[in-house]
């Protein structure tokens, strides 16, 4: 068990560490770096707690795609963090004012709080036992089975997301040559060339 | 002391000696892929390739090697020196992480994960991170480019590349990869599923930029693209990566359509062949098309890329994963 | 475990949301000039759910895991929706094509909308709560700066993003908190551990209650109600007028369905924590609505803050949190989509040399140049300003009447008060059209739909009184169904 307490504080450790330098580091492209960086400790402490394919989907889908859309961004824009920081100061005792008033209000919350007696009974999605079902099933049948209605409409709101992106963006420009393969593939040799017998000094 | 002995030290030593025996045959298999990729394309387009050092020019990649080693790693003054050394760092150890996984026979594996194949999937999405990090460290117009371009390239090719794991899944109802193999007994899967295996072979060629998608490092408009800047071991370290990565996607290949360490019929003469065998074999095949493919075909226009990735893939293995959930839902042939 | 009767319960959902898709497809492969085509086949696809919502496959009951209700309340509240929608693509149309905006994706995005709107009304779950609003949210901010090369379309539509994302943090917030105290996200599991709790006698918990003020806010932002407002005007005045049209109508209509369900379904026990909250929102938004629509001298602007007003005379309903009440809701807010559906037929109808006006000025003597559309407006005011005995009087009887018995005697009063307010600038506009000498002729109305809108719903508002049944009838089975459980 030592190496697994060992593993954890190994990937905690990086992970808050990553995590402080994303918010501190200078350099927009280190930050996201660092992000990654968190975002692979953080699959190492779903590793540790048995969630394997939590793990794997985190890697997958945040490190290999999204993140690296964001560097491409990133990289791309010249971001000025002194520009940034002016906006930022000029607006920080108003943030500072609310952000302190919600965080009197969360202690307020949590310092009452109370959870209703009947919420162990009414949590009604019975864990299956690890050692008989993966993870990977369990979390298919919660999510296709239990959920299938929230999974559906969740994939109207991407749908409708994706449509908007391509309405409010995508701009027909006029004037483009297009490559069309099939009109290349069918071009025959009699429409394309000419063979002209011409004799020597004529010219054509 | 018992404890400490049985519970930890003999645990990792066994380890230890595990990861050697995978990495050894690696880095040979490696420095011979080098070897074999410029005999082959020799052999098709009629010269002699290597020949001079060592009996058959066997000796060569040893030679680069060395070379390699003993050269000055320059490190550009506009650099970020972290980031441009971690690049190859990166590039070269994600490949050889993604070995642990591989079973080369049944039980034949490091580490017989459950998520196998997602945790293949995830590492080979990570390989883009070692040219984009390449490429802006350099501070150089030319890899910064390449970098552009790979990244694009290779997020574009897994999103086919995942459906066409899925398809795979789907037959199979486990993301184990030995799972995966035994699913495979009675018939391979490059038959039933052969589109989604031509589909998958392809895009193992732009996910490892390799021609006729090798616009990262396009030469003749890009110089190198990405590793520009690069040279002796930093630059051997991403050749080593990119070499060892074109056999990741072969085993890769090998087991998810190929039937792993299978032979392809089950009786007398062919079971007599050890399993390794057969999977070095299959591995040996699709490198092989690696090569071949390299030697035959142009390399594509980036807009050409684009177009077969996102237009021509992306539909057409998502129709196929849904014919094929269909048919097994139809038929009742969804395993378990 | 079979699918079949939950399939058959969100039959209307299901078929409009595959009917977008394909109409989708449609758009897709005809290209730009297939906007026509796409919209008469989504008006088309709406009558059809229409007729799934009147004529319901399958009994009433939960669906879907207790994420989907079906019950009368549910559906008198999407045939609202659905009429509204299908009333304002038809008639908004002619006025998309002569702007340039007719592209198929509107009328997909619209559907969209619809469907997340139908989703919201059945939830009966936080997540599936949320994942409606957001649905429809998300297709509305893209409509609202679908003319993206008009500054003030695109900042009308940055506004209603951004505000909408802070209101749905807002509400996401309010969820989670509600959820932490109650362990469960189903409305009836909640509304079960409320009402033991309150059997029990323990006191209501601190976190409930800021997660409870956290719910309504965010749902108040999605109708409009003061101190939530602020987006309402600038996005009415910026989108384009048909959008503007259908933004003012079935969104409110099912947003307020939302908030009632909410509020007297999981919460119902707990009608002593939000009754306060409503009744401030909406007195606030009857005054705010009264007062701030004086100045306005824009029509879009005018309607934005008579929707404001017009949202608290319904909240006035659902405050007394009585059976009554939620009739009164569903009354008002059944005529005041007829009542808004008729406006913005006339102000679709505004147009000089072939553009689009909207200062209140420009209608000034329309009564000379264009009786009938004059005479249509002027109804539509009277009742807008509740003058008997037209259908507005009668929606706002009904929830004066409710808060009444429910012991709200202020709220009542200065639901009266205000409406003698609002009355001001709806009759100032009648005055310019009957009184004023006209300056500039508007162009005659564009196409049929317009006014054939305009001529449906002024009638449906003049002879309300005649068979008030028609609505009222509905409207009370859909208030019982709510309380039979």
């Amino acid at each position: 068990m030592i190496v697994q307490a060992l593993a954890f504080y190994l990937f905690a450790a990086i992970m808050v560490a990553s995590a402080v330098m994303v918010i501190s580091s200078r350099n927009p492209v280190h930050s996201v770096l660092f992000l990654i960086l968190a975002f692979f400790n953080a699959a190492g402490l779903f590793v540790l707690l048995g969630a394997e394919f939590l793990a794997m989907i985190l890697v997958v889908v945040y490190v290999g795609a999204v993140a690296v859309l964001f560097l491409f961004v990133v990289m791309m824009l010249d971001v000025n963090i002194a520009e940034l920081r002016h906006g930022f100061l000029q607006y920080l005792p108003i943030g500072a004012l609310i952000g302190l008033i919600l965080l009197v209000e969360l202690g307020m919350v949590a310092g009452a709080w109370v959870i209703s007696p009947g919420a162990g009974a009414a949590a009604h999605l019975p864990i299956p036992p690890p050692d008989q079902v993966t993870n990977t099933a369990a979390l298919g049948h919660v999510l296709y089975d239990h959920y299938v209605y929230l999974f559906q409409s969740a994939g109207l709101i991407l749908l409708v997301a994706m449509v908007g992106a391509i309405v409010l963006t995508l701009r027909q420009r006029e004037g483009v040559r297009r490559q069309s393969i099939a009109r290349q593939i069918s071009r025959r040799r009699d429409e394309a060339i000419e063979v002209k017998d011409v004799t020597s000094g004529s010219g054509v | 002391m018992n404890l400490f002995w049985e519970g930890y030290a003999w645990p990792t030593i066994v380890i230890v000696a595990q990861i050697i025996a995978m990495i050894v045959p690696l880095l040979v298999a490696v420095a011979y892929l080098t070897y074999a990729e410029r005999k082959v394309i020799a052999a098709m387009q009629m010269r002699k390739g290597p020949n001079v050092v060592g009996p058959f020019g066997l000796l060569q990649p040893l030679a680069d090697g060395v070379k390699l080693l003993f050269k000055e790693t320059i490190l550009p003054a506009g650099a970020n020196r972290v980031v441009f050394i971690l690049a190859p760092v990166l590039t070269f150890s994600l490949a050889m992480v993604a070995w642990s996984v591989i079973p080369v026979d049944e039980g034949w594996a490091i580490a017989d994960i459950n998520v196998g194949i997602l945790f293949l999937f995830a590492i080979s999405s990570l390989g883009v991170y070692g040219v984009i990090m390449a490429g802006w460290a350099s501070n150089s117009k030319y890899p910064f480019l390449g970098a552009l371009r790979s990244a694009a390239q290779m997020v574009s090719y897994e999103v086919s590349m995942g459906f066409v794991i899925i398809t795979v899944l789907l037959c199979v109802g486990s993301l184990n990869l030995t799972d995966i193999v035994l699913a495979q007994r009675n018939v391979w899967f490059c038959v039933p599923l052969l589109p989604m295996f031509v589909i998958f072979f392809i895009s193992t060629l732009a996910e490892t930029n390799r021609a006729p998608f090798d616009l990262p490092e396009g030469e003749s408009e890009l110089v190198a693209g990405y590793f520009v800047e690069y040279s002796a071991m930093a630059f051997a370290l991403f050749f080593l990566g990119e070499y060892a990565n074109m056999i990741l996607m072969s085993g890769m290949t090998t087991i998810l359509f190929l039937g792993g360490w299978l032979p392809p019929l089950g009786f007398a003469p062919f079971t007599w062949i050890p399993g390794p065998i057969w999977f070095f074999a299959k591995v040996a095949l699709v490198l092989f098309l690696f090569l071949w493919v390299r030697a035959t075909f142009p390399r594509y226009r980036y807009d050409q890329l684009m177009r077969l990735g996102w237009k021509v893939f992306l539909p057409f293995s998502l129709l196929w994963v849904v014919v094929t959930a269909g048919a097994l839902l139809a038929f009742g042939w969804l395993p378990k | 475990m079979s699918l079949a009767p939950d399939l058959a319960a969100a039959a209307p959902e299901l078929f409009l949301a595959c009917a977008a898709i394909a109409l989708l497809m449609l758009g897709v492969f005809r290209g730009d000039g297939a906007g026509r085509p796409i919209m008469r086949l989504s008006v088309l696809a709406l009558i059809v759910a229409l007729l799934l919502v009147v004529f319901p496959m399958g009994g009433e009951g939960i669906f879907f895991n207790s994420l989907f209700i079906k019950d009368v309340f549910g559906n008198f509240m999407k045939g609202l929706v659905l009429v509204g929608s299908g009333l304002t693509i038809l008639m908004g149309w002619r006025y998309v094509e002569r702007e340039r905006m007719d592209r198929p994706e509107l009328p997909v995005l619209l559907l969209f909308a619809t469907v997340g709107m139908l989703l919201m009304i059945s939830a009966n779950d936080l997540i599936s709560l949320y994942v409606g609003l957001e649905l429809q949210s998300l297709a509305l901010y893209v409509a609202a700066a679908i003319r993206r090369d008009s500054l003030r379309a695109s900042e009308a539509g940055l506004k209603y993003f951004v505000l909408g994302a802070l209101s749905s943090g807002m509400l996401l917030y309010g969820l989670s908190l509600v959820y932490g105290f109650a362990g469960t996200t189903g409305f009836t599991d909640l509304a079960a551990a409320f009402a033991r709790d309150a059997a029990a006698g323990t006191p209501v918990s601190l976190g409930l209650i800021v997660g409870l003020v956290f719910v309504a806010a965010g749902i108040a932002f999605k109708i409009s109600a003061v101190p939530f407002h602020m987006w309402t005007p600038d996005v009415y005045e910026g989108a384009p007028t048909a959008i503007t049209a259908f933004f003012a109508v079935a969104p409110k209509v099912a947003a307020m369905a939302l908030f009632v369900r909410v509020l007297m379904g999981p919460f119902g026990d707990l009608v002593g924590q939000w009754q306060q909250i409503v009744v401030f929102i909406s007195i606030a938004s009857m005054a705010l609505g009264a007062f701030a629509a004086i100045a306005q001298s824009n029509v879009k602007r005018l309607m934005a803050y008579s929707s404001i007003g017009n949202v608290g005379y319904a909240l006035v309903g659902l405050a007394s949190g009585t059976e009554a009440g939620i009739r009164g809701v569903t009354i008002y807010m059944a005529i005041y989509l007829v009542m808004t559906v008729g406006t913005f037929a006339c102000i679709l109808a505004m147009r000089i040399n072939e553009r689009g006006v909207e200062s209140i000025d420009d209608l000034r003597g329309l009564s000379k140049t264009h009786p009938m559309m004059a005479a249509a407006l002027a109804i539509f005011m009277f009742s807008l300003a509740g003058i008997p005995p037209l259908a507005g009087f009668f929606g706002k009887l009904y929830v004066f009447l409710a808060a009444i018995q429910a012991g709200l005697y202020g709220l009542a009063v200065i639901g009266v008060l205000t409406s003698v307010v609002g009355a001001y600038y709806y009759l100032r506009i009648v005055k310019l059209m009957y009184f004023d000498e006209p300056t500039e002729v508007l162009d005659r109305p564009i196409g049929r739909e317009v006014g054939l809108v305009m001529g449906v719903s002024a009638l449906a508002i003049l002879l309300f009184f005649v068979m008030p049944s028609l609505v009222v009838d509905g409207a009370s089975a859909a208030a019982l169904s709510l309380f039979a459980g």
